[in-house]
């Protein structure tokens, strides 16, 4: 556009112009201009970007300043940082975090191979199209249900006269039952069991279109050179979807990391509060205990650390525009 | 020799079809179990449901619990609640993405590269990290245990994989369409009223129905922020439910496949629109 430059006259010809233009710019055929092109911009970003620091930076900021406060009686009380001192030494504290990192870990890198291994089926040559999108369909389903629904099929199912219960006692002959919600090595897996199967379609329909991207000549060209199919997994697919790794394991964490809603409906947190993670922590300490400030300073903790993963993100999706990797 | 290799390939071909399509299928049966269990324990009698064999035929098949609890004004009003929510949501979004989208799209901003990475930011944070002071706030202000004050935090959450996901449709569709609709003497919204949303509709869609699940399905903000049944959501309403009934299994998975039944009816029928969006290079 042309517009930039009539602003900003450079060449000396156009200085010397630059009156002219400047009433020019008032007569008819310029009115419509009258906003700068950058200007007109954010009268269309505006109000997304209004909302944004009205309802989620404002309350971000609040996170900070409650943190140093206690409201006891209705008084807001000004501690300092001696929600950080007690948080420092309190053990729960600590084992939520413990758990939140196996919690994290467990569901991300299942998230990540389930969904990996069901877009490569969904992306060979199927003999019926039909089929392949109705079997597409189908393993997407979970992601639809809410997680209160599925945490409620799951415990039907993990009950001591559920389904995996009878597979266990009457198939396999054991003589007792397992306490899959109950048994606190047990529970957390179970929790991330029901986990990966809520959250895996999310990410197996981001790995498909991947998957889609990569084009077919760079399999033709290592399938000349004698690459078998486990080679060209490793030397074609992998680093073509490294950009997209990168983004869902990112997102992948940061989702996982503050669930409540799953570990609400399955366990409470428990049993001896071993899937208790620091997002069910805050949730506990501030809304179920009503300890405001002590929350908020977990929260802020929880920022910081979520913030520290933003950043190193976004730096490697920045840099990756510089080589054309991104659409930034 | 030709026909050698012909019947290798074929044989080949007919293996790596055996092998693709019964993998998918049984992950698809052991994924779907879930699901089949909850439908099936809410149509089935009550003695049934935790049985020794465990049976997936119901001895007979009844509605009784599922019309029980659609008959129950209690669970109507979360219905209600839910519904209003979801769909107050979704204008809200819709109309906040799409002017958004259209402008980080079409306009070269002065910190425009900033403001898109600081949405990218916000989409990934977690809700849970700000219900303190949405809790605190939303008493201050007055919104607590009211739809309105629900609606409008559930949109913050999903406002910003809302523009994301729209940005990357308009950044596909041309420019010139639109310019030549100007240079024809439409004004810069009828242009992108009458040629950019007409051409985005698979997006829109796609990104619409992403907003309404995720509303539906929202519960760490409702429980937040919500304290009565009149404006508590269905999710609540099932937590609640299944707090109160512990036992009564037909009727928890009633009124959990009630609950699905509005999410699998949109997701059937817009399931192409929105793995088209989120194929689409969304996440890039």
């Amino acid at each position: 556009m042309g517009e930039k430059g009539a602003h900003q006259p450079s060449s000396p010809e156009m200085t010397v112009k630059v009156t002219e233009a400047q009433s020019a710019r008032q007569g008819p055929p310029s009115t419509r201009r009258v906003l700068p092109r950058e200007m007109y911009g954010f009268l269309f970003v505006g109000p997304a970007i209004l909302f944004f620091i009205l309802v989620s930076i404002f309350p971000l900021l609040r996170t900070f300043q409650m943190s140093l406060i206690d409201v006891e009686a209705g008084i807001p009380l000004f501690v300092g940082i001696r929600h950080y001192a007690e948080l420092v030494q309190d053990p729960w504290f600590w084992s939520s975090l413990t758990n939140a990192f196996v919690f994290t870990v467990a569901s991300v890198i299942l998230h990540i191979f389930i969904g990996m291994v069901l877009a490569i089926l969904l992306n060979e040559t199927w003999f019926s199209t039909t089929l392949r999108n109705i079997m597409r369909g189908l393993l997407i389903l979970p992601w639809v249900f809410s997680t209160a629904s599925a945490g409620l099929m799951w415990t039907l199912l993990y009950h001591p006269f559920g389904l995996l219960n009878y597979l266990w006692v009457g198939l396999l002959g054991q003589e007792m039952p397992i306490e899959f919600l109950a048994k606190p090595g047990l529970a957390m897996a179970s929790v991330v069991a029901v986990n990966t199967w809520k959250a895996y379609p999310f990410y197996m329909i981001i790995i498909l279109g991947g998957l889609q991207a990569i084009p077919p000549e760079l399999y033709e060209a290592a399938k000349v050179d004698g690459a078998n199919a486990g080679r060209r997994f490793w030397h074609v697919t992998l680093p073509q979807l490294r950009p997209i790794l990168i983004a869902i394991s990112t997102i992948d964490i940061i989702t996982t990391v503050g669930h409540v809603d799953l570990i609400r409906m399955l366990t409470r947190g428990g049993p001896l509060r071993s899937t208790e993670t620091v997002a069910y922590y805050i949730y506990k300490t501030a809304l179920l205990d009503g300890n405001l400030g002590y929350g908020a300073a977990v929260s802020t903790l929880m920022l910081i650390m979520v913030a520290i993963l933003i950043i190193v993100y976004l730096r490697l999706v920045s840099r990756g525009s510089e080589s054309g990797e991104t659409s930034f | 020799m030709k026909r050698a290799s012909d019947l290798r390939f074929r044989y080949g071909y007919l293996i790596h079809q055996v092998f693709v399509v019964s993998l998918t299928t049984l992950s698809a049966i052991i994924i779907l179990t879930p699901v089949v269990w909850m439908i099936n324990a809410a149509m089935r009698p009550i003695k049934e449901v935790l049985t020794y064999p465990p049976r997936l035929d119901p001895s007979q098949l009844t509605f009784e619990y599922m019309a029980s609890l659609i008959e129950n004004e209690l669970y109507r009003g979360y219905f209600i609640n839910s519904t209003i929510i979801s769909l107050s949501t979704l204008a809200i979004v819709l109309v906040l993405g799409l002017l958004a989208a259209y402008g980080f799209s079409r306009f070269k901003m002065v910190g425009g590269r900033y403001m898109l990475l600081g949405i990218m930011a916000l989409l990934m944070l977690p809700t849970v990290t700000l219900i303190v002071p949405y809790f605190r706030l939303a008493h201050l202000v007055g919104l607590y245990d009211s739809l309105f004050g629900l609606i409008v935090v559930n949109s913050a959450f999903i406002l910003p994989i809302c523009i994301w996901l729209l940005k990357g449709y308009m950044d596909a569709i041309p420019v010139d369409l639109e310019e030549a609709a100007m240079i024809d003497g439409c004004t810069r919204l009828q242009a992108m009223q009458k040629i950019l949303v007409p051409l985005a509709v698979p997006g829109i869609v796609g990104t619409g129905t992403f907003v309404f699940v995720f509303a539906w399905n929202e519960f760490l903000l409702a429980v937040t922020l919500t304290d009565s049944p009149g404006s508590q959501p269905l999710t609540i309403g099932l937590a609640a439910f299944f707090g109160q009934f512990v036992r009564d299994w037909n009727s928890i998975m009633a009124l959990s496949t009630i609950t699905s039944i509005p999410l699998m009816i949109i997701f059937v029928l817009f399931q192409r629109w929105v793995v088209q969006g989120m194929t689409s290079g969304a996440v890039k």
